[in-house]
């Protein structure tokens, strides 16, 4: 209850993101991105086993490369010619002294495109086990957070109060704390190995499965406050009307309160979205080598932290930009005709 | 018959009593409008006749039964209610307010619930617009929306909570047609309304309810023309003035 106002307004920011942005701007946004994920899912298959098998036995053995090892996977962009340009503007600048900041920073960038051509491949490799993390564990807590809401809206006293302190305890608990205690107290990571989640692709492996639970589980309670607050929001008179008819309470929460529900529900997602695909980060603290983990490997490998955090900050920007927009797109896709997307009459 | 039968309901929200000792009886084909002063009990006394609300003490029937012996939702089947905000499913269109009823409580199938929802869509003039949606439609279009959504029930009473309280002027003809026609139809209908002129032409009785009681019930024109008591007078009077 508490909170509610603040949820409200983070749903309004969330939404604003992308919404408020220019349509140019948008499809320039569009295009960036479509660059970006169609290298990325090409990079995907190129080193996808179950992809592998199935060429292979479709006749083409050498189609797809699953057995190159992540470390030694080669870019499809050349980092010569930018080398080339750092090198060359490099020279310039030392002729012209020390006067020339401006240059400087073009070598720098030039650089930095050199260096992200080389560590792509891995990082790529790393954004596989960041999307299917953020994507398996957002649905996941999706089908936990819808009767966790209806549970603290229409629940009753019990029912509602045990979804409330489900809801505050993982609200109120660092989701890094959360990770721990099921790596490391209840060694979750052997039971999950015990079962069969050897990381033999295309198994995943046991740290990404616990990470899956943590975050379904930290997931669900963020995206039930979404829901609730977005269940709450519909007019009674419709539930009223309902009832006239003679539909009882689950028959309402189905057919009348749910669906409209969720959709108002979609800004508010849409941020849990984008900050799972952020937070998710967090399972490298448990060895899963999703994207942090992959550039903070490439890191102790070259020394070069600063550019390997500003490449991959740019990969999670490519991620977080594109899911708002396309969030964006579904929101307008399932909108009701003559209303907007807080429920209201345009 | 006696369809509708209500006796002796009192009703109090918190200690503030709503309902003292109401009585009336209506039957098949009557229409009954009930007016009064706002915070009369009109809307409660109507949603107590498929319980919407409840009731403190008292006894209602519907063909003979005690409605507190019927399953809520099999009672509210056979009661079709009409509300002053419309109360549409706003993701459902036209035809899809409708047949949600008729598929998720009465189990029709989709094909059969559409093809009744269509008739009842026609017959409040709305066949063009079932696919709707009611963000899309005038205040009366929906209004006409909610009452085929009711009427598609197939009820044996319909109840009308101010249905035209919330119209621009302009549009509360056509629903009132609609509520003509369905008096003509012989449907049994008990009505809070402010609407005079329907009342005194569509009504078989016309109840007076004040500080939750019925203060005088009777024909419309004894009502208008001859009242018996004082509070009747002024309070219709301010309507005659108006026509």
């Amino acid at each position: 209850m508490t909170d509610g106002n603040t949820t409200d307004d983070l749903a309004d920011e969330r939404a604003s993101l992308v919404e408020q942005v220019p349509e140019r701007r948008r499809i320039a946004i569009a295009i960036v991105g479509a660059v970006f994920w169609t290298w990325l899912l090409a990079r995907w298959a190129y080193h996808n086993a179950l992809l592998d098998v199935i060429a292979t036995a479709l006749g083409f053995p050498d189609l797809i490369r699953s057995e190159v090892p992540v470390l030694v996977r080669q870019g499809w962009i050349p980092g010569g010619p930018f080398r080339a340009v750092a090198d060359a503007v490099a020279g310039v600048a030392n002729a012209l002294g020390p006067a020339d900041v401006l240059l400087e920073w073009l070598v720098w960038l030039a650089d930095l495109a050199a260096f992200a051509a080389t560590i792509a491949p891995k990082l790529a490799d790393g954004a596989f086990i960041t999307v299917y993390l953020t994507v398996v564990s957002l649905l996941l807590g999706l089908v936990i957070a819808v009767p966790l809401a209806v549970a603290r809206v229409y629940g009753g006293r019990v029912l509602s109060t045990l979804s409330l302190g489900y809801t505050e305890l993982i609200r109120g608990t660092p989701l890094l704390a959360q990770l721990f205690f099921l790596w490391y107290a209840l060694q979750l990571g052997s039971v999950a190995r015990a079962i069969g989640f050897t990381g033999e692709p295309p198994i995943p492996q046991a740290a990404a499965m616990v990470a899956v639970v943590g975050f379904t589980i930290n997931s669900a309670a963020y995206q039930a406050e979404y829901i609730r607050s977005a269940l709450q929001s519909i007019d009674a008179g419709q539930l009223t009307a309902a009832r006239a008819v003679g539909l009882d309470m689950r028959g309402t929460i189905r057919h009348v309160v749910l669906p409209q529900g969720l959709r108002l529900a979609i800004p508010g997602w849409t941020n849990e979205f984008v900050y799972l695909i952020k937070y998710s980060s967090l399972a490298a603290f448990i060895t899963v080598p999703e994207l942090f983990r992959a550039a903070e490997g490439v890191g102790s490998d070259t020394f070069r932290y600063t550019k390997v955090y500003v490449i991959v900050g740019l990969f999670y920007l490519a991620l977080v930009l594109t899911t708002a927009l396309a969030m964006g797109r579904f929101e307008a896709a399932v909108s009701i005709p003559g209303l907007d997307s807080s429920g209201n009459q345009e | 018959m006696t369809l509708l039968e209500l006796e002796d309901i009192e009703k109090a929200y918190e200690n503030e009593e709503v309902l003292h000792g109401v009585s009336l009886g209506m039957e098949q084909g009557d229409v009954e409008v009930l007016v009064g002063p706002s915070g009369a009990g009109k809307s409660t006394l109507l949603r107590c006749v498929n319980r919407l609300t409840e009731i403190d003490a008292g006894t209602i029937r519907l063909a003979g039964e005690s409605i507190h012996d019927l399953d809520s939702n099999d009672l509210r089947q056979r009661v079709g209610m009409v509300f002053q905000d419309f109360n549409l499913f706003a993701h459902r269109t036209a035809r899809g307010n409708v047949t949600l009823g008729l598929e998720e409580v009465l189990g029709m199938d989709h094909d059969e619930a559409v093809e009744r929802a269509e008739a009842h869509l026609d017959q409040v003039g709305l066949a063009e617009q079932a696919d709707s949606y009611p963000a899309e439609l005038s205040g009366g279009q929906q209004q006409r929306v909610g009452i085929a959504r009711a009427l598609a029930m197939d009820p044996e009473l319909m109840l009308f909570d101010e249905p035209t309280s919330s119209l621009d002027p302009e549009l509360i003809g056509d629903v009132l047609a609609v509520m003509n026609d369905l008096a003509a139809e012989g449907m049994t209908m008990l009505c809070v309304t402010h609407e005079m002129g329907f009342a005194r032409s569509a009504a078989d009785t016309l109840t007076m309810l004040d500080g939750g009681r019925i203060v005088e019930r009777g024909p419309p024109e004894r009502l208008f023309e001859n009242p018996q008591h004082e509070r009747t007078e002024s309070f219709l009077g301010q309507f005659t003035d108006f026509e």
